[in-house]
């Protein structure tokens, strides 16, 4: 069954002390990066968050390395790749499903095109240009 | 010593050798198989009668020293299931073995006056058929023990289980294992049928002793070998602890599903809820709790580097059956709405021992549960149908038939299948890149028939912006005749993701080719013969009746919204007929 992380009591507090509305997320880590949620593989959390917070926020809240996730989804958008930073800011939603992958996850192209990107992943694929997964 | 083609006649009980004539002198693999297949095998006849063939190949460097991941046999022959040309590969131990006997080729032809099953021992002293009725209906499991048990040397053991028997067109041909485990299939196509037809329940290849494979410029080929090793042992998703090593093939079912493009419940929607439970996550740490003889690393054949194969294990840590493909978890797990994998496990031990297609058989079921016959989520009467198949009784033959058949035998309109063969596990209205695959390859709707890596990666395999350009038919074509060239080389066709990311590895992939055959064969060569090879294919299905018509994707799928994307496929046919306009402009 999954299980609850909230943000430390205090972190959503605005300037007049009283406490901002919370949203709550379904985080799916898997490979690795399940480590960082109680799971070895897979972990799958309902976690609370600050109204307007952003993936950035969700992954410091579990300590994640931004450096060791994969694919990001948001809601089945494809919101990042391996090699890439371009979801940190996308913002999240009460009752958004995430999912991140660990480094050890690839998806080969011809099962993925098509599929539906973020614009923020959309603008930054296009100024990258070639990326290679032999890190 | 010069390669030869095996020609062994059911009817007759005689085997030959002859030379490889000229035509034929530069292809291996699904290249050759496809090349005998249109020159003997008359377009119009039977997938059933006596004018069909089965044609077994070993890829072009399969059997060479230290090629890595080069154990692919290809089967050819006209689709019982398609009814149009056909070839469907295999790991396991037969290419490498076929390929150091010398041998460039085996066709099976004609059929026994007499009805009886026969099994057909091939070392490098020639051919010996031995009345195989003792076999007949007996699963691969018990086959390939006894074959074992018989000879010694280890041999390849290639057969059918009793859906080839029954001559149904989800048959298909078994390969062992370095195990001995029946778990490499060339599964798609019912070719599995067309064997049964000729009457062979079992061949059985010993290259103790045999000639070997040349290698016509060994610095050529050594060079390529080692780009080529680096490349895989580089890459993300082959190296050692990358994803096909952690996970296998089902490294894909968790990102499939968080994409909204995991068919689920007979495609009707594009995420399951249980995905997780049947992942290549859960997978590996089940084998890693229940310690034992399971592995989550295992060569499906000699000399694979990848290993993402696995051995999948009970509680007790006996072993349970190996593999669960990414594929076939999906099959017969999300597509049936089933979440347990150890029905799924024990699903694929039983696919694997009567001799079934995993894909086509998890289609089926959900048919019948789309059909009202069963209820979705149904683990034991999913299960009762295997024993259906098995005993032959009238359900399990139209079980048995595949997709279409279980669809016309329940009355079901939603039918999730290209020229006859159903689809994989990726939905095409979420993917729509896949979907212009599946509707114009000449094997029917098959994820394997467009490999390559995404354009904006690779730079290698031909410079595409995948944003900005959406031709996604070029881009099909250019998919399919990388794939048609990767499955004549005898490699496994994974090695797609390296040679196409990483340029020093695509021209090893060419060197060892060359290296081996002497063929002036170069990267840059690579898609143009691809391109002959479908032509081929092509051609064979035209003259076997296909028209634009069968290069579409079934109507519900334009007609009915795909959740959570709630999208259809809208591609215009126009565009989809200009993947194979090529073939005739010249």
């Amino acid at each position: 069954m999954a299980s609850c992380i909230t943000a430390a009591d205090g972190e959503h507090r605005n300037r007049s002390g009283t406490s901002l509305a919370d949203i709550q997320v379904d985080l799916n880590l898997y490979g690795t990066l399940a480590a960082f949620a109680g799971g070895k593989y897979i972990a799958q959390k309902k976690v609370s968050l600050h109204e307007g917070a952003v993936i950035r926020d969700l992954m410091d809240l579990l300590a994640i390395p931004y450096d060791q996730k994969s694919y990001l989804f948001i809601n089945a958008v494809l919101c990042d790749v391996p090699g890439l930073l371009a979801s940190l800011g996308e913002p999240l939603r009460d009752g958004d499903r995430v999912g991140i992958f660990s480094l050890q996850h690839m998806w080969p192209y011809q099962y993925r095109d098509g599929i539906r990107m973020s614009e923020s992943l959309t603008e930054a694929l296009r100024k990258h240009g070639a990326i290679h997964n032999t890190y | 010593m010069a390669k030869q083609i095996l020609r062994i006649n059911m009817s007759k009980l005689e085997a030959t050798y002859e030379p490889v004539p000229e035509k034929w002198a530069r292809w291996g693999g699904r290249g050759l198989t496809s090349a005998i297949v249109c020159d003997e095998v008359d377009p119009a006849c039977h997938p059933l009668g006596p004018n069909n063939k089965v044609v077994i190949a070993p890829g072009w460097v399969s059997g060479s020293p230290a090629a890595p991941s080069s154990g692919r046999t290809s089967f050819g022959g006209k689709s019982p299931l398609t009814g149009g040309i056909k070839e469907a590969n295999s790991g396991g131990l037969s290419s490498q073995k076929i390929a150091k006997l010398g041998l460039a080729a085996i066709i099976i032809e004609g059929m026994p006056k007499d009805g009886k099953w026969y099994s057909v021992f091939v070392n490098k002293d020639g051919v010996k058929f031995e009345d195989a009725g003792a076999l007949a209906g007996k699963g691969m499991y018990e086959v390939d023990t006894l074959m074992w048990k018989k000879y010694p040397n280890k041999p390849a053991v290639i057969g059918i289980g009793p859906v080839g028997e029954m001559k149904l067109s989800n048959a298909g041909i078994s390969v062992n294992d370095p195990e001995n485990e029946p778990g490499r299939y060339a599964g798609r196509g019912g070719l599995g049928a067309v064997l049964g037809v000729r009457g062979v329940k079992v061949m059985v290849i010993d290259d103790t002793g045999g000639p070997g494979v040349d290698v016509a410029n060994k610095d050529l080929f050594t060079e390529g070998r080692k780009k080529l090793t680096d490349a895989i042992q580089a890459h993300a998703l082959t190296k050692k602890d990358g994803g096909l090593w952690t996970f296998g093939t089902n490294v894909l079912m968790n990102i499939i599903n968080e994409a909204g493009g995991l068919p689920t419940r007979g495609f009707s929607a594009g995420q399951f809820e249980g995905a997780a439970k049947i992942s290549g996550e859960t997978v590996a740490e089940n084998i890693e709790k229940r310690g034992g003889v399971g592995t989550k690393h295992h060569a499906c054949h000699p000399g694979c580097i990848m290993q993402c194969s696995s051995i999948y294990t009970h509680e007790d840590g006996t072993a349970f059956v190996s593999s669960i493909e990414y594929e076939t978890s999906w099959s017969l797990g999300a597509n049936c709405g089933i979440d347990d994998i150890e029905y799924i496990a024990q699903a694929t031990r039983e696919c694997n021992d009567i001799g079934l297609d995993t894909i086509e058989a998890g289609n089926a079921i959900a048919i019948a549960m789309e059909g009202g016959y069963l209820k979705y989520g149904d683990k034991a009467g999913a299960l009762k149908t295997f024993d259906e198949i098995r005993k032959g009784t009238p359900m399990g033959r139209i079980f048995g038939q595949g997709t279409e058949a279980t669809a016309k035998a329940f009355g079901v309109y939603r039918i999730p299948t290209v020229k006859g063969q159903s689809m994989p596990a990726y939905e095409p209205r979420a993917i729509k890149g896949i979907g212009v695959t599946y509707a114009t390859t000449p094997m029917g709707a098959d994820h394997t028939s467009g490999y390559t890596i995404a354009p904006e990666i690779a730079g290698v395999g031909g410079k595409v912006d995948p944003l900005t350009d959406t031709d996604k038919t070029g881009l099909s074509l250019t998919f399919q005749a990388a794939t048609a060239f990767i499955d004549s080389t005898g490699y496994c066709l994974f090695i797609a993701f390296p040679i196409l990311d990483i340029p020093e590895g695509w021209d090893g992939m060419a060197k060892t080719v060359a290296g081996v055959t002497g063929q002036d064969v170069t990267g840059e060569k690579v898609i143009d013969i691809g391109k002959e090879i479908l032509k081929k294919e092509r051609l064979f299905n035209e003259a076997a009746g296909f028209t634009k018509e069968d290069d579409r994707l079934p109507e519900f799928m334009r007609e009915e919204l795909l959740p959570p994307h709630n999208v259809k496929w809208t591609l215009p046919d126009e565009e989809l007929d200009k993947v194979y306009a090529w073939v005739h402009a010249g």
